[in-house]
């Protein structure tokens, strides 16, 4: 870890000894700074105003990506631990899915949460082709990858990806809180690198 | 002015928690004239899976039968597999059985409580039990490892013992829970809307009830005094000293207040229990006299082995789960896989009386009729 | 004396035999008496009908009533034996409410038929399925799948090439 020209080892450093001084951010350009949110500030900050410059994809995709509204489409046991997330206690809506919205017309992720049987699938199937694109999935637990513990069932579809695209899969029966806040980070990750910047390398 | 009648499909989505059911109602204007609940969308097969894995292997599907609340479900099935192998279970194990029962059950109320108030507008009780659920969710994990599907039983006992720093938690728990159950009851009788749109609505007397197999706080609030754990006791429930909750209205508002009575009733037994906890082993080991097991216990085994033959019966086993009377019926052929497990789920038996029970009232009414039943679809549908 | 031999001394031409369910009284009855027996048995305080199983042995099929007083508070089961080619048995809807459900659930997954039922379609699965899942002889390794039709309802087909994105 190089802090300042010369090497510390974080195994005998005497922490008492150390003094880090941070100046306190003054002015709104420091604040802004601080966040860490838009890696274009710094360009900003010799010209002295609040000028930002940015491609258009990452302007979008930051825009889809900090207020994704999921549908609630659970199903079984992995509903529960949906509103365990979305509940004090580990909250999703310090990622911008700040309302389950109830029609699939007003939303743009779902998360099929919970075993999709044969008689549900076309149901499923039914709410995906009613949101609006963009339109992301995920499939949440063991029983919507692929059949989970219910493989070999007679009555149960083995993995909702038979039936709509899905971009994240969360392995777990029910997955724990924590994996659930992962997949939702890892979701935004790939719409941060949506559209043609992405692929032609602009978007740094 | 005639009018026709209308026909308005309540679908398997809907944003009200209880999973995915389905209504077909015929309107007359706002009145319902009939309701039809068509179930069936979450049908796994469980009774199938039943017959091709072994019994130890079964019992983390009976996990996923009534989600909220898991214990009682595998403790039913274990019972009934120890009762037809005829199997003695140590005394720690039990209490720790127990205590685990207990604590689902305030686990269960809390979310039923939560879900009902959520459904009839108020977001602030679904905040406050899901907060609550979190301390003992977090109790599940020290015990055994997941937060809401355990696998923590095994026909003989349970499979290790309690961790340290779990009883001082589980005190502070108990404490916690006493002043937010004073929250809860000062949160509904101040509050008249509430009181307004539960009391009359969904009567049933107990007559019907009884005919209908209703079971459970759903019966209890019809006055009819029976409880599976003081009346055909099991595990260690006979040395417990508790009351049995029972109210006489038969409407939603006398269901949803037995259920606040129940919490309490199961902190004063987990206080008990506590109290009480005797030392033991917490599996009985193979000597335990059962049918001639395959595979080789080891000579200074203590575990219960995994693939064990109980003789040819059948036999049929209920226990008081939160949600009613939830009933194994096992039958077994001497073989390392049961012949057939039929599941008697306290969810299904309690649907069938919704037809009647909102005829002439309207879709409102029917939210908080239907709430007070506290139906979860994975065990109507299993 | 315990009930299910209370049972055979009021009807001794129904009941076959008596017996024991691991530890409750069984009675085993004539598949033509069972509305007589049940009848009788209401009578007789069992006024809480817990579960109805249907089970299929290779041969024949059997159905299990088990029954629970509140006022006695005992326990009383009733089996009753079917052959395999023609499984039916008289349904008990007018005795008791909360047998409705419960018939057509074992119509449903194990093919029996209950003669007097009101409304005997299937409660699980889609309506137009086929086979019945629990018998042993139910065929695992063919998959049917469920399209929605015109007005809602469910349309059973073994191919799924509407609904599936691959095979």
């Amino acid at each position: 870890m190089e802090k300042g020209g010369f090497r510390v080892d974080p195994v005998t450093i005497d922490t008492t000894k150390i003094k880090i001084t941070k100046k306190q951010p003054v002015t709104a350009l420091d604040k802004l700074n601080d966040t860490g949110l838009i890696s274009t500030v710094l360009a900003a900050r010799e010209r002295e105003g609040m000028i930002l410059f940015s491609t258009i994809d990452q302007v979008f995709n930051w825009a889809r990506l900090s207020s994704l509204w999921p549908v609630t489409s659970g199903l079984a046991c992995c509903a529960i631990e949906m509103m365990a997330v979305a509940m004090a206690h580990h909250d999703i809506a310090r990622f911008g899915m700040e309302i389950f919205r109830a029609s699939p017309r007003q939303a743009d992720l779902m998360f099929v949460a919970g075993t999709v049987t044969k008689r549900m699938a076309p149901r499923v199937k039914q709410l995906y082709e009613m949101m609006p694109d963009p339109k992301w999935v995920i499939a949440v637990g063991g029983c919507a990858s692929t059949g989970g513990p219910y493989h070999e069932s007679y009555s149960v579809l083995k993995g909702v990806d038979l039936i709509i695209p899905v971009d994240v899969y969360i392995p777990g029966c029910p997955p724990r809180p924590e994996a659930w806040i992962y997949a939702v980070i890892q979701l935004r990750e790939k719409i941060k690198n949506q559209g043609y910047g992405a692929k032609w390398g602009l978007n740094k | 002015m005639e009018s026709d009648e209308l026909i308005i499909n309540m679908g398997p989505v809907h944003p009200s928690t209880h999973g995915v059911l389905r209504f077909k109602l015929r309107m007359d204007g706002e009145s319902i004239k009939e309701c039809t609940p068509v179930i069936g969308y979450l049908h796994r097969g469980t009774e199938k899976i039943g017959e091709m894995k072994t019994y130890l292997q079964f019992i983390p599907y009976t996990d996923r039968l009534d989600y909220i609340s898991a214990f009682p479900n595998n403790y039913a099935f274990v019972k009934a597999v120890e009762e037809l192998a005829g199997i003695e279970v140590p005394i720690r194990a039990e209490y720790i059985r127990v205590l685990t029962m207990e604590l689902n059950r305030i686990v269960n109320h809390l979310v039923a409580i939560g879900s009902l108030l959520m459904d009839l507008g108020a977001a602030t009780m679904i905040m406050w039990g899901f907060r609550e659920r979190e301390n003992a969710l977090q109790l599940f994990e020290m015990l055994c490892g997941a937060r809401m599907t355990f696998n923590y039983i095994k026909p003989g006992g349970v499979r290790e013992d309690i961790p340290e720093g779990f009883m001082p938690k589980l005190n502070e728990f108990l404490k916690d829970m006493e002043k937010r159950i004073v929250d809860y009851e000062q949160l509904i009788n101040g509050n008249e809307i509430f009181h307004m749109r539960m009391k009359n609505i969904g009567v049933i007397n107990a007559k019907d009830a009884v005919n209908f197999g209703w079971t459970g706080p759903t019966l209890r609030g019809s006055g009819v005094d029976y409880d599976l754990r003081k009346y055909e006791p099991y595990s260690i429930y006979p040395d417990l000293d508790f009351k049995v909750c029972v109210r006489n209205e038969g409407d939603s508002f006398a269901r949803f207040i037995v259920r606040i009575d129940e919490m309490k009733e199961s902190l004063h037994i987990l206080r008990q229990v506590v109290d009480n906890m005797p030392v033991s082993k917490v599996i009985s080991s193979a000597e335990y006299g059962i049918a001639p097991m395959t595979g080789t216990p080891t000579a200074v085994s203590t575990y219960f082995p995994r693939i064990f033959t109980p003789p040819a019966g059948e036999v049929y086993s209920r226990i008081e789960a939160p949600k009613g009377e939830l009933g194994f019926y096992v039958v077994s052929d001497g073989t390392t896989k049961p012949y057939r497990v039929k599941i008697r789920s306290p969810s299904f038996c309690n649907l069938t009386a919704i037809p009647s029970l909102v005829k002439g009232l309207k879709i409102g009414d029917l939210i908080a009729a239907f709430g007070t039943i506290d139906v979860v679809l994975g065990d109507v549908d299993r | 004396m315990n009930a299910a031999e209370e049972l055979k001394n009021f009807l001794p031409g129904s009941v076959i035999s008596t017996g024991l369910q691991l530890n409750k009284p069984m009675a085993v009855i004539k598949k033509e008496e069972l509305l007589k027996a049940a009848g009788k048995a209401k009578e007789m305080g069992f006024d809480h009908l817990s579960v109805i199983t249907g089970i299929d042995y290779k041969d024949h099929f059997e159905v299990i009533y088990n029954f629970f007083s509140y006022s006695k508070k005992q326990n009383l089961a009733l089996k009753v034996n079917l052959d395999h080619d023609k499984p039916e048995v008289d349904s008990l809807t007018s005795l008791w409410k909360g047998a409705d459900w419960l018939e057509r659930e074992t119509f449903d997954l194990v093919g029996i038929k209950f003669i007097g039922h009101p409304n005997l379609i299937r409660i699980l699965l889609p309506d137009g399925w086929n086979g019945h899942p629990l018998r042993k002889d139910y065929d695992m390794n063919s998959e049917q799948f469920v399209t929605v039709g015109e007005n809602g309802d469910d349309i059973v087909s073994p191919d799924g090439t509407n609904l599936l994105r691959r095979k």
